[in-house]
């Protein structure tokens, strides 16, 4: 093994981690960093770790440290086909949310009145506090640390550690909401703020008590050992009731429907930087999650739940796309696209079969993509407009900012799930996987749930012509707002060019994540 | 009277096609090359795609490079797939990304050309130059051509794909772009609200039907296990599966919808907001052609489909009739031909349900072709026509051929063609249909073929009943109105429908404008596509088609009898109005419901798209109040638990805190100190 390959791992760790923390402490210790110094190094943390995940996917080393002896928690880090798409999500959304620009949060003073002219002094107005130049240093170090969490929780193989990792990005994610989301009354930052903590606290400690039950079954914290029993030492009863503590807990992540109400509202407040995070990694958490402590240890209870949970996501895929329908701010609309597409998700999850497991790890990825893009596309829509209401008249973007329209145009079309576009190949893959569902499935239940999600895909493609009419075309040029350029049209393109690169040429991903998605299905016979 | 019949030898005997041996081709050796054309096809559009976009954004120039040239490239790709598979004979496989890893599902995602499909990839690409190389004079002065041509370069690709494509999963793939890019081709001009809600209805409309399709395609694929077309095939016709029948019905509902069949119909029309090319584009060879393609494809699955063969025939013989009549009582012109396209489109799909057995779905084949040729011709036409004349409708249009001779003949030939006139394509395509329709009934296709036949039948005076129309206001003498005096008053009502007399213009003059206007080569695609319209005809007598159909000349002469009657009736009625539009006397109450699609577009409205957004509004409601609440109502709880549990705290760290943190260093400096 060369010193890369030993290297990798760590750094892909300890890097975002290290520099994290060390932004957090300059920035209360002594003078603080100025932002362009805080950004460089975080952008430079991102690089690093984007080309660590690269070596480590490749190379494929592994870490194995005993960590907590009397508990047998390891430290036992490694990749699998499972873990490596999730990873290089990871790394290059690490990258895009800390190159993307910082906007001021919008606050009701700073709209106050119609020219929106900045007012000279500070008003004594609920939430004008705009960050000082040292808050800059907390919010990168935040980025980092989620991910850090994040990294950790793909690439962990001990259930005690993916909690601890899980858990890591909570309270820099709520830091991120709470002090750098938009303050104006209508996107009520606390509320927002407030639900996040509520929600995932929740799902975190009903998804402890699952991994403590399979813990205490199993005799063991190790996730490769929990795949291979597949259930065996656990009575179906038990499998059953710890796999709907586990699909709450983790269900609040991702979300299924009716646990989401809180992504709407953390989406509309958080920064850029922030939904980026949000939608293209740690909502894949909850799917990954899904897939690593329910549906690989617990395959009978899954299959028994099976129904329910498919039928929530289905519930989840129309009601998003209703939803979408009447939304009256853009940001909030793309989470509501965010809930429908983590509804193919957890409905090829449900199906159990080869197919949806591939077809659930696709639409993860095409997801993190088509979120990522969307949320940098419409951070700048909303800071130029001072605001994301779809009733003010704007003007037409294909008018007055080409470049953004035709972004805006292609992260429609891959919402809608357009072939050619990387959407398309999960949505299909979920919907083939509920048409032919794995063993212990109902079939003409997952039949029925089939054609629901296809008429889900038609509320997609309504909604996406809905926001391209009312944004894209149309002949207003006033209020003028400017093109996109520079970093940000430069990431705007990266992503682009990987959501056409996902749907053309899905064969290397498909490839990548097959022997994991085999390998699980392979063990559902072992259990019984 | 047995004299008479005995004279002209009663009864015919009916007439076999004869076969024109084709010359002997030249053997040019066939290079083994990586690239079959097939991939090569697809490949160059879908790429002229994408760098028409990248390419030149201060001028139109080298987008229009870009987007000939490949069409032209693609072009000459097909002949030789043409002749690839003409001297291999069987079909050309090759693959595409695939095949992918799905798990238990196989998708090898490969390309097939057989003989059909690469005979329509030909004139799809045909069609597609003539089309680029006329929006290149077309949309010259527009700021967005680029992006025009670069779509239409996409919107090929997408129905090559779907021509020459071999597994469903493909066919699914360029079906849902061709989609996307109706949609942005209809909305081109985006300033216009008309143009944008009419995108956005072609667009629902026909994803809504795909739900069928969707489903349909994936059943079939998972009961074969394989998206690969041929093992589909081979899966469910080894046994008869009822699940078929339903499977097939699925996938009609998709096809109805893409080629604007009842109840789908009613996009079409409004389609013509988008700019002529794109219409000659959409409504002539690709998108609303497709079905028919998928059919083909798919057609021993449809033959042994009975339930779904008899919805695809009620369906369309239902169209034919109600698009033939709504196209009469069209004021414009350009929405006369949506209406037709309606209505031979739903004539190609007939063709599918009557295939008596043993024989393949070429006749059907043969009608798109010569469907693609005569009305794409007629939409460019069309288009030219009305930057002369400054609109479509006919106040603008009358004595149109008469002010602009050039115009005379493309819109002759095209019109004659529609009507079915011999010796045009049209004619031959038509007659096939019905011959086909009439031999379906003989041999026993089920009621499928009685009401196609019927359909078929009633289409033929009708089509020529509106073409007739047209060509009369078209052709129109400028100086009619004149001269007449009302005679008769009260048996024949004198219509004078006031439209603006246009200026007597000397015919040179006439001709000059008419074709400064025109850039040549554009005027040049449109007279290829007009020779095609005249020769195409030839092409049953290859054996590029299989036709195993032999003519009834009894039912021939009928058919040209009611069409030459149909004229006449129109070209009487005609008479006494001052544009001589025969419409002018329908009552103002069925001109207007027919312009508006017999209120199609209220009942789209009342049916779906408002109860949609009523159930949208209650989500949203359930959403906010219900669902929300919860969680608001724990978050204040949670908040007022804390603020009153502050109450009882210190605010600020007591000192007994640093006690307690030093204790804590104690044990841990003792707990490292004792391991």
């Amino acid at each position: 093994m060369s010193v890369i390959d030993a290297l990798a791992l760590p750094v892909l760790v300890l890097t975002p981690l290290l520099v994290g923390v060390w932004l957090l402490v300059a920035d209360r210790v002594g003078t603080p960093p100025r932002p362009g110094t805080s950004r460089s190094l975080a952008v430079a943390a991102a690089v690093l770790v984007a080309a660590s995940a690269v070596v480590v996917v490749w190379r494929r080393p592994e870490i194995d440290l005993l960590w907590i002896e009397s508990l047998g928690v390891r430290l036992d880090l490694g990749v699998d086909g499972l873990s490596a798409p999730f990873l290089l999500l990871t790394g290059l959304m690490a990258v895009v949310a800390t190159l993307v620009p910082y906007h001021h949060p919008l606050s009701d003073a700073r709209l106050g009145e119609p020219g929106r002219h900045e007012p000279t002094v500070a008003l004594p107005v609920v939430g004008t506090d705009v960050p000082r130049p040292r808050a800059l240093a907390t919010y990168y170090a935040c980025l980092l640390v989620v991910v850090a969490g994040s990294l950790l929780t793909f690439l962990t193989r001990d259930a005690v550690v993916f909690f601890v990792a899980f858990e890591l990005v909570l309270i820099p994610m709520w830091v991120l909401v709470a002090r750098h989301g938009d303050a104006t009354s209508a996107a009520d930052r606390d509320g927002a703020a407030l639900r996040f903590l509520l929600f995932t606290a929740t799902g975190s400690m009903l998804m402890l008590v699952g991994i403590l039950a399979l813990w205490g079954a199993t005799g063991t914290t190790d996730l490769s050992r929990w795949a291979e029993l597949a259930g065996s030492s656990l009575a179906s009863g038990t499998q059953v009731v710890v796999a709907v503590i586990l699909l709450i807990g983790l269900g609040i992540k991702v979300p299924v429907w009716p646990l989401h109400t809180w992504l709407p509202w953390v989406h509309a407040t958080a920064p850029t930087a922030g939904s980026v995070l949000l939608a293209a990694v740690l909502l894949k958490m909850g799917a990954y999650g899904m897939i690593r402590l329910v549906a690989a240890p617990l395959p009978e209870g899954l299959a028994t739940v099976a129904p329910v949970l498919a039928g929530l996501a289905v519930t989840g895929i129309l009601w998003a796309g209703l939803a979408c329908l009447v939304e009256q701010d853009l940001k909030r609309l793309i989470a509501w696209a965010s809930i429908g597409h983590l509804g193919f998700v957890v409905l090829a999850i449900a199906a159990g079969s080869e197919t949806g497991l591939q077809a659930a790890i696709y639409g993860n990825m095409a997801h993190g993509l088509i979120s990522a893009l969307l949320f940098v596309l419409v951070g700048n829509l909303k800071h130029q407009w001072g605001g994301a209401d779809l009733g003010s008249p704007r003007a037409a973007l294909r008018e007055v900012s080409p470049r953004l329209g035709f972004v805006l145009v292609l992260g429609m079309a891959a919402a809608m799930g357009l072939p050619g576009l990387a959407g398309f190949w999960g949505e299909w893959g979920a919907l083939y996987a509920a048409w032919e569902p794995g063993p212990g499935r109902t079939l003409w239940w997952f039949r029925g749930f089939a054609i629901a999600a296809a008429l889900g895909a038609v509320l997609a493609a309504a909604y996406a012509v809905r926001v391209l009419r009312e944004v894209w075309a149309g002949d207003r040029r006033s209020p003028a707002i400017r093109d996109t350029r520079g970093v940000e049209l430069g990431l705007l393109s990266l992503l682009g060019v990987g959501i056409l690169a996902l749907g053309v040429y899905p064969g290397p991903l498909l490839d990548l994540t097959a022997p994991a998605t085999e390998a699980i299905i392979a063990t559902l016979g072992v259990g019984r | 009277m047995n004299d008479l019949l005995d004279l002209i030898g009663w009864p015919w005997p009916d007439w076999d096609l004869p076969s024109l041996p084709l010359p002997d081709l030249p053997d040019i050796p066939l290079p083994d090359l990586p690239v079959t054309a097939a991939q090569v096809m697809i490949l160059l559009t879908a790429t002229a795609g994408i760098l028409g976009l990248a390419v030149g954004r201060r001028s139109s120039r080298p987008a229009a490079w870009v987007a000939v040239l490949s069409s032209g490239l693609v072009l000459l790709a097909a002949v030789w797939q043409l002749y690839a598979v003409y001297e291999l004979g069987g079909q050309q496989v090759s693959g595409t990304v695939g095949p992918l890893a799905l798990g238990e599902l196989e998708a090898p995602l490969e390309l097939s050309a057989t003989r059909l499909s690469a005979l329509v990839a030909a004139v799809v690409s045909l069609v597609a130059l003539v089309v680029q190389v006329f929006a290149r004079w077309y949309l010259w002065f527009d700021p967005r051509y680029r992006q025009f041509s670069a779509t239409v370069s996409l919107f090929t690709a997408a129905m090559l794909l779907v021509v020459l494509s071999g597994d469903v999963l493909l066919t699914l793939i360029g079906w849902e772009v061709m989609g996307w890019c109706s949609f942005l081709l209809i909305g081109h001009l985006s300033v216009k609200d008309s143009a944008n809600r009419a995108a956005v209805k072609a667009l629902l409309v026909t994803r809504l039907a795909d739900v069928g399709f969707v489903i349909g395609l994936i059943w079939l694929a998972a009961g074969a296990g394989s998206t690969s077309v041929e093992a589909i095939i081979e899966h469910w016709t080894g046994d008869s599966y009822a699940a078929l029948g339903v499977a097939m019905c699925l996938v009609v509902v998709g096809v109805a919808g893409k080629s604007a069949q009842l109840p789908f119909q009613d996009w079409l029309p409004d389609a013509m907001e988008g700019p002529t090319p794109a219409s000659a584009l959409i409504h002539a060879a690709t998108m609303v052609a497709a079905g028919t393609v998928v059919l083909a494809q798919l057609f021993p699955l449809l033959q042994a489909a009975g339930p779904a063969r008899l919805l695809l025939a009620v369906l369309v013989s239902v169209t034919v009739v109600l698009a033939a009549l709504l196209a009469f009582a069209q004021p414009d012109l350009k929405r006369l031909l949506a209406w037709s396209t309606v209505s031979q489109v739903g004539l190609m799909l007939a063709a599918l349900t009557v295939v008596p057995g043993g024989t393949g779905p070429d006749v059907a084949i043969m009608h798109l072709l010569s469907h693609a040729w005569f009305k794409a011709l007629l939409f460019l036409t069309v288009g030219w026509m009305g930057v002369l004349t400054g609109g479509t409708v006919v106040r603008y249009v009358a004595s149109a051929t008469k002010r602009y001779r050039s115009l005379r003949r493309p819109m002759g030939l095209g019109l004659l063609a529609l009507a079915g006139v011999p010796p045009m394509v049209g004619f031959v395509s038509k007659e096939l249909v019905l011959a086909q329709a009439e031999h379906g009934v003989q041999d026993g296709v089920g009621p499928a073929g009685t009401i196609v036949l019927a359909a078929v039948g009633a289409s033929v005076p009708l089509t020529a009943a509106y073409c007739m129309r047209a060509w009369l206001i078209l052709d129109r003498g400028p100086i009619q109105r004149l001269q007449r005096t009302p005679r008769r008053a009260q048996e024949h009502q004198i219509i004078d429908d006031f439209f603006d007399e246009p200026e007597v213009l000397e015919e040179a003059i006439g001709i000059e404008e008419a074709e400064s206007a025109i850039s040549s080569s554009a005027r040049t695609a449109v007279a290829l596509l007009g020779f095609c319209s005249v020769v195409g005809g030839i092409l049953v007598f290859t054996p590029q088609l299989d036709l195993h159909v032999s003519i009834n000349l009894q039912l021939l002469v009928a058919a040209l009898l009611l069409m030459a009657l149909a004229a006449l009736a129109v070209w009487v009625v005609s008479r006494g109005v001052g544009s001589r539009d025969a419409a002018a006397r329908l009552p103002i109450r069925v001109s207007l419901a027919a312009e508006r699609g017999l209120g199609f577009d209220a009942l789209y409205r009342a049916v779906v798209a408002r109860p949609v957004v009523a159930l949208a509004h209650g989500v949203q409601w359930l959403d906010r109040e219900v669902l929300d609440g919860y969680v608001r109502g724990a978050g204040h709880a949670a908040r007022l638990l804390g603020g009153a549990l502050e109450h009882t705290h210190p605010r600020r760290p007591a000192p007994g805190l640093v006690l307690v943190l030093a204790g804590v260093l104690v044990l841990a400096v003792i707990g490292v100190v004792l391991t």
